[in-house]
């Protein structure tokens, strides 16, 4: 069972990058452009201590450590999950999900490696450079940070696929509304900063409710020296978010009823 | 005289049509009650720290730059536009024909569906915005001129429009003109103050940016709404920099309609 998923995941990635080199330029022009307006947000950090103001207790490369794992983070999901959203959506409004429920697979699985996008690949290569860049610029990382990076970071990757199934859950409901995105993008801005610059409400909904601090600023605490018990806390959300969104999405697979594709 | 009234009638139609077509959408627009709000508490703890130990940056106060961003929010409402993806789209699929067929300019159609769409947004994003803005986070949204500022508005709504429609008619050239739009709007972004106060940027870029139009699409009607312009060291009264918004529209709607003559030389359609 387990060896037939995983074969359907490589010919899925191989069709993607089947596809992806045959329309080339649209490709590199398409991963360029979602790198560059991706690192916006490093650019206005960049100006903040550019005109002499900072966030109190965070040196600039430390703010761009964050921003860089956010990236990175931002990039894998858009390789592996983001797709998912936009394909149930159409599906749902082609009337043609019933085409993929007949299938002899698990859907949910079906629609995240039949959606694996490489045009993410750029954020992950940009957001590597800069995490880099930054990371040259602070002190001493141990074996023990790096561990802890690691760990924080996937968690976070698993909270980028909570969101996304969530959103294309939503989709089941609200028909055809593209600003579904937009909502949960809104939510995720929260997790591009230090948390301890918003108020303690706030930063106890991104560590816990929805954990977005997860994302870039926990996993940027780790290799800084500055995680806390709190971070650790937060990787229960993060289990129960992730698992939240696979419950969700499969629960709305399981009330849609379809007319006949 | 019944030429401006003729124009007025097609307007009026049209806008309405509109208007009804995407009220049925509207709970699509109503997302930006909660996303507006949400994007401008992150910006207020942004500005909040980065504030901290300075009383001003870049001539700004913060009580200004929360001001900055919530007008940015509200002014977006106003004058969102997408004439670029429906051109390009409508010269890719070949249903301009229709369009060209029509004794009404298709840019001036795509003005008064841009009316419609807007009201739509002034009633479900921009006013509960605006309440939420001043009553809840009691951001200071009054105009220092409201004339003046309605004006610029004004402007900017046109500006936005003219830009991203000559933007569009690449596709007469291009066909698939996605990737000129992505660059576009990933320079607009940038430039035109939504992300920051253009005097954020190095005073190079400031002085470069007084001679593109981006400026006067988003920084330009915010500093007026706010009651005062700077940009590159150059401070200019309200009138000046809105007459100057003014003289950038009318160029770049002479730069627009010179590109459509062209463009209307090199379209070929197909069946209607």
């Amino acid at each position: 069972m387990l060896k037939k998923y995983i074969r359907i995941y490589i010919e899925c990635i191989k069709i993607s990058i089947a596809a992806a080199l045959s329309y080339r330029l649209n490709f590199l022009l398409d991963s360029f452009i979602t790198l560059v307006s991706n690192i916006l947000f490093p650019l206005v950090t960049l100006l903040i201590y550019g005109s002499g103001a900072e966030f109190p207790g965070w040196s600039l490369y430390e703010v761009l450590l964050i921003q860089s794992i956010f990236t990175m983070a931002t990039g894998i999901s858009r390789i592996l999950f983001d797709g998912v959203l936009w394909a149930t959506m159409g599906h749902i409004i082609d009337g043609s999900l019933e085409i993929i429920l007949i299938k002899p697979v698990d859907c949910l699985f079906y629609l995240i490696a039949s959606t694996v996008d490489f045009s993410g690949s750029g954020l992950v290569v940009g957001g590597a450079v800069m995490f880099a860049i930054a990371l040259s610029q602070l002190g001493q990382v141990t074996i023990w940070m790096v561990l802890q990076f690691i760990v924080l970071f996937l968690s976070g990757i698993f909270v980028m696929m909570g969101i996304s199934l969530i959103m294309a859950a939503t989709a089941f409901k609200w028909v055809g509304n593209s600003r579904i995105p937009e909502i949960f993008e809104s939510i995720k801005y929260f997790g591009r900063y230090p948390q301890d610059i918003f108020h303690k409400s706030i930063s106890t909904f991104t560590s816990f409710i929805i954990p977005v601090a997860m994302i870039g600023f926990f996993p940027a605490a780790a290799l800084l020296g500055k995680v806390n018990h709190l971070a650790y806390i937060a990787l229960i959300p993060c289990i129960v978010f992730t698992w939240g969104g696979v419950y969700l999405f499969k629960h709305m697979v399981h009330l849609y009823e379809g007319v006949g594709g | 005289m019944n030429f401006l009234l003729n124009k007025l009638r097609v307007i009026k139609a049209v806008a309405l049509v509109t208007y009804k077509e995407w009220s049925a959408y509207r709970t699509h627009a109503m997302v930006s009650i909660f996303v507006g709000p949400v994007y401008f508490i992150v910006q207020y703890f942004i500005w909040t720290a980065v504030y901290s130990g300075n009383t001003t940056l870049n001539g700004m106060e913060l009580s200004q730059m929360l001001s900055y961003f919530g007008v940015s929010t509200l002014i977006g409402y106003l004058t969102m536009d997408f004439a670029d993806w429906n051109l390009q789209m409508l010269v890719r699929t070949g249903r301009f024909l229709t369009f060209a067929l029509r004794p009404i300019h298709h840019r001036f159609f795509a003005l008064s569906q841009k009316i419609g769409h807007r009201v739509l947004g002034l009633f479900f994003e921009f006013l509960p915005c605006l309440f939420i803005f001043t009553f809840l986070f009691k951001i200071n949204m009054r105009p220092a001129y409201s004339a003046w500022a309605i004006i610029s508005i004004f402007l900017a709504f046109l500006m936005n429009l003219y830009l991203n429609y000559t933007i569009g008619m690449t596709a007469f050239w291009l066909v698939q003109a996605n990737g000129v739009r992505r660059v576009y709007l990933l320079l607009q972004g940038i430039f035109s103050g939504a992300l920051i106060p253009l005097v954020f940027f190095p005073k190079v870029l400031q002085r470069l940016l007084l001679f593109l139009p981006f400026q006067y699409v988003t920084y330009v009607p915010i500093m007026v709404y706010i009651g005062k312009y700077n940009l590159a060291g150059i401070t200019m009264s309200i009138p000046e920099i809105v007459g100057m918004q003014a003289i950038a529209v009318l160029t770049i709607a002479l730069f627009s309609e010179l590109v459509y003559r062209m463009s209307m030389k090199r379209f070929t359609g197909v069946g209607a």
